[in-house]
């Protein structure tokens, strides 16, 4: 049969033509402003001259690396609480369904709310979290204020709030495997520790990969919550990519903020895309 | 027959109402030329209301004006805003907003009333006229009043201590030292959860690099001076790292509404701030309170170069694509008439003086009194973002990280040179 | 099997617990600080309100003439507006997609998976819009949210149309249905699972949006809900009462959402998402 006429390509039309013009023109221009010294008014064209001064910024390199660290450590939680959490809760426990909403409840309340209220719980002296701990005779940590660790606190928030989509993700994961392997496996004496190790996880690995694509992309572009809990702070302590690039943008230097925009895309390209051929080629196997 | 009579009789009734209610508008006219004509100002988020509304009802009860209040976020945010919304063309009739360097990388030639020239504009005093021009052009009346900055400090304290009012930088570093011995309250209060409270110590310094080399601010425009070459510059850079050990444990995570409460409440003795936060004080805590706060400015290093850094009030500014200019004006012109701003001192108690020469009232805070005694002895300078368009965007993320031991002060100060460098390069300044 | 049950019962009792402690503690310091009075809150304790002041709530909603109301109209409509267009074109787009292999839709394959990763660029975004003389509509507001929901959404709906059984659209296609026909009668109500889950995680993310209505949709007229935090953020006046009982206000209509959605949303993942 016809498959081209079966499956008419006028059906991507309506999306592609709004994610076209709402998307892939801004972003194409950008290559264009990114090469300017922009005001509302006009440009002056100045060749390479924003990357360079987006390089000899000191916190720039700083705020790579931050990137990285920020990326690989909400993608590696999240792909490893979000697995545990999925396995208990298709255990058949009774309280499932009731957990499970609780895990999701956080995705649906605001990023900046979100972030607010836990600026709020690691206050050093008051938040809740000190508070335990010097309950329980600790001194707690300065969360956000300390330098060294401003940044892993905020991305223990971003788990707090994320782990749910993974789990979900999963335990859509999970509940589609065969019943019968595990059957199989119980009647070969399997304990469930192999179980989970021969047949959960080589099955789930569809899932898997979704997971750790969608959680690092998300974690190399975050930026609301970063926003919202330190402000890139204490100084640019932990700045990441995205709000340097916010701040250049809040500045005025919209020159340099978009240049700071197509560095972004370029080092996404350059780490997502492999990393996604990666996983994909491991699935086959 | 009958349709028709009803008909004319219809057209009668709606003639005579019609001529009358012109009859009406006409009478009002001359007492208020603009009834019924309704204008939007962009005012920051969390600006005291008594700051602006007694005002704006003054102004609908006068004018028939009514003005709706549109809240922008603080700092850079709000900032960028504005921008955003001046780039569309969809910008409020009016905006209160800061003038000096913040005025300068808004293109103001392009949106704002141009009030130089105007019989208004040779009221205002040399500080806001220097501080709202850009290229020649005025762009923008005083919103309220001018603001010393400099170190708040609690007077209860003080006497229990037995501590003198500091006149040199050594003995404000002696003083802080007994209040830190003594181990009982903060020193020093910082509110660097509120990133924009962490420069005020470096900008309060100004009087003091103004004093000990004239030409700075000049020389800073133009590029051939910076902070990390310039000896009185660079010893704003030295000062704040000098305050390092002073502050509370929790200086990253309080704001500057807890600093007010601290401060206020006696859990600490001294905040560099802006005598704006008077007004807040005395909102929260009432006038025996507020009246308990003294003010001094940042010392230099000797009696000679202790002088204070004075904020420029915000600015009223007038969006000229506004579909009411003339409307616009008129409130622009009414906002700093003596009859608004009796109305202003009695709602807000203000800062400091006004850049009009409009007579503060005995009423004014201790904190206020404490700053005049400068003023009149003619020791006092702008902060240095209302002599200079040149302003780093991230200066206050630099005075953290020098605050929070990540820098040295060399290294603060080159850093705050490149990244002045930036917003020369926005500006088109040569400074290379 | 006894042993089974036992251990089954424990991990009720730790799962609960665990859940409790690490997600719903926070909301009830959210919650519980919503009630208090300003200096009160502001001392950031869990402990419930001395006195319970409910006016917070009411002061919330009155707060800068009513700009709640305003928000919650806009909100609402730009979030019913944004998600019925991201399942109509997205549902038909990710059809093709997953049927159809040639240079056309690896191309369209390759540029959604491209708006997956890339940041969007807000100001050239802006730009655009005022281009087309549409700035800082509800229009524009729209177009944009779906655009950049469309990457998501089509790789949902890609996903799931993998597992409806290609031998349905031949039988209507032998049938002589007409091709957009055939869509709606036929695949259409068969993605419903994952349509419901496209529903509520666009919702969510689109009510909750607050970095591009701040762009995109100024004006005092086209407050959003998340907007009127800032109300509460001010560089002035940090009022942790206030903020918490906009949160909790705010949270609400995607807390009923979350209800009515919430046993649906795995089995739209279950294909969606998964195959990729």
């Amino acid at each position: 049969m016809n498959r081209k006429r079966i499956y008419p390509a006028w059906f991507l039309l309506p999306a592609m033509s709004v994610f076209l013009v709402f998307f892939i023109i801004p972003m194409a221009v950008s290559f264009f402003f990114s090469m300017t010294v922009w005001d509302f008014s006009g440009f002056t064209f100045c060749g390479l001259d924003n990357f360079a001064l987006f390089f000899s910024e000191r916190s720039l390199s700083h705020s790579v690396v931050n990137t990285m660290i920020y990326a690989i450590g909400t993608s590696g939680l999240k792909v490893i609480l979000a697995f545990f959490i999925a396995v208990f809760l298709t255990s058949g426990i009774r309280t499932k369904n009731l957990i499970r909403s609780i895990v999701f409840f956080p995705n649906l309340v605001s990023t900046v709310a979100v972030g607010m209220a836990f600026k709020a719980l690691m206050h050093p002296t008051k938040g809740l979290f000190n508070q335990i701990i010097a309950f329980f005779g600790g001194h707690g940590p300065d969360w956000l204020g300390n330098v060294d660790m401003a940044l892993y606190s905020v991305i223990l928030t971003d788990v707090w709030k994320g782990v749910s989509v993974a789990t979900v993700i999963y335990i859509a994961g999970i509940v589609s495997i065969d019943k019968n392997y595990y059957e199989a496996a119980a009647i070969d004496g399997a304990n469930g520790w192999q179980k989970l190790k021969n047949i959960t996880i080589p099955l789930c690995r569809p899932a898997m990969n979704s997971v750790i694509i969608l959680s690092f992309i998300g974690g190399l572009r975050s930026f609301d919550l970063i926003w919202s809990m330190t402000g890139g702070g204490p100084g640019f302590a932990s700045d990441v990519l995205a709000s340097v690039v916010y701040k250049q943008y809040a500045a005025g230097f919209y020159g340099l903020s978009t240049a700071g925009n197509v560095i972004m895309l370029i080092l996404i390209g350059l780490l997502a895309f492999p990393l996604q051929k990666f996983l994909l080629s491991k699935e086959v196997e | 027959m009958k349709r028709k009579k009803m008909m004319g009789m219809l057209l009668t009734a709606a003639m005579v109402t019609g001529s009358m209610a012109s009859a009406f508008t006409c009478m009002a006219a001359d007492e208020k030329p603009y009834d019924g004509v309704n204008l939007s100002i962009m005012i920051e988020n969390g600006t005291d209301e008594s700051s602006y509304q007694p005002i704006l009802d003054l102004i609908k009860e006068k004018m028939g004006i009514t003005v709706e209040v549109e809240f922008k976020p603080a700092g850079s945010e709000g900032t960028n805003l504005i921008k955003t919304r001046l780039l569309s063309g969809n910008m409020t009739d009016l905006m209160i907003y800061n003038v000096g360097s913040l005025l300068s990388a808004l293109n103001p030639q392009d949106y704002f009333i141009d009030m130089a020239g105007t019989d208004l504009a040779a009221t205002f005093d040399d500080s806001f006229t220097q501080a709202a021009s850009f290229e020649g052009g005025l762009y923008a009346v005083p919103a309220g009043s001018a603001s010393g900055g400099g170190v708040m400090y609690n007077m209860d304290i003080y006497e229990k201590y037995g501590l003198e009012v500091p006149k040199t930088w050594d003995e404000f570093i002696a003083n802080l030292d007994v209040i830190k011995e003594a181990g009982e309250v903060t020193p020093l209060i910082g509110t660097f959860a509120d990133a924009w409270t962490a420069q005020v110590p470096f900008l309060a310094d100004n009087y003091q690099v103004m004093h000990n080399d004239p030409a700075f601010a000049e020389g800073f425009t133009s590029g051939e001076k910076k902070f990390a070459t310039s000896e009185a510059a660079f010893r704003s850079w030295e000062k704040l790292e000098a305050t390092q050990p002073y502050y509370n444990e929790d200086y990253m995570a309080t704001t500057y509404d807890m600093g007010c409460d601290m401060l206020a409440n006696g859990e600490g003795a001294h905040y560099i701030m802006t005598c704006g936060i008077l007004q807040n004080i005395y909102t929260l805590y009432g006038e025996d309170v507020v009246n308990r706060i003294g003010v001094f400015p940042v010392p230099g290093d000797t009696e000679e170069e202790t002088g204070l850094t004075v904020w420029t009030s915000g600015g009223l500014y007038g969006n000229k694509n506004s579909e009411n200019v003339d409307a616009v004006k008129a409130v622009m012109e009414f906002w700093t008439s003596d009859e608004a701003l009796d109305v202003l001192v009695e709602n807000s108690r203000p800062s400091g003086p006004f850049h009009n020469g409009y007579k503060l009232p005995d009423t004014v805070f201790k904190g206020v009194k404490d700053q005049m005694v400068y003023f009149e002895a003619g020791k006092t300078a702008p902060a240095l973002e209302f002599l200079t368009p040149v302003k780093g965007a991230n200066c206050d993320a630099i005075c953290t990280e020098l605050v929070t031991g990540q820098t040295t002060a060399e290294e603060a100060a080159k850093a705050y040179d490149e990244d002045c460098l930036k917003m020369a390069v926005q500006l088109g300044l040569d400074w290379k | 099997m006894k042993k089974n049950k036992r251990f089954r019962l424990l991990g009720d009792i730790i799962g609960m617990a665990a859940a409790f402690l690490i997600f719903v503690v926070p909301f009830i310091f959210i919650l519980s600080n919503s009630l208090k009075d300003r200096r009160e809150a502001n001392l950031l304790q869990l402990a419930l309100p001395e006195t319970f002041v409910w006016k917070n709530y009411s002061e919330v909603f009155t707060a800068n003439n009513y700009i709640l109301l305003t928000a919650f109209k806009n909100s609402i409509l730009l979030t019913v507006f944004s998600v019925g267009g991201l399942i109509i074109v997205c549902s038909m787009a990710g059809y093709i997609l997953q049927r159809r292999k040639d240079g056309l839709t690896k191309a369209a394959n390759f540029v959604t998976m491209m708006g997956l990763m890339v940041p969007p660029a807000i100001l050239p975004t802006i730009w655009i819009t005022q281009g087309l003389h549409i700035d800082g509509t509800m229009f524009s507001m729209v177009m944009i949210e779906i655009a950049l929901q469309i990457p998501f959404d089509i790789m949902l709906y890609r996903g799931f149309v993998g597992t409806i059984p290609i031998e349905l659209e031949e039988a209507g296609y032998i049938d002589g249905c007409e091709r957009l026909g055939m869509f709606c009668k036929i695949i259409f109500p068969l993605l419903k699972p994952v349509t419901a889950t496209v529903i509520i995680l666009n919702a969510v993310s689109v009510f909750n949006d607050f970095t591009n209505p701040l762009y995109f949709f100024p004006g005092r007229k086209n407050a959003t809900v998340q907007l009127t935090l800032y109300n509460f953020m001010g560089q002035y006046q940090s009022s942790y009462n206030l903020l918490f009982a906009d949160v909790i206000i705010i949270t609400i209509p995607m807390l009923i959402l979350f209800i009515i959605f919430n046993k649906r949303i795995v089995d739209g993942m279950v294909a969606g998402s998964v195959k990729g």
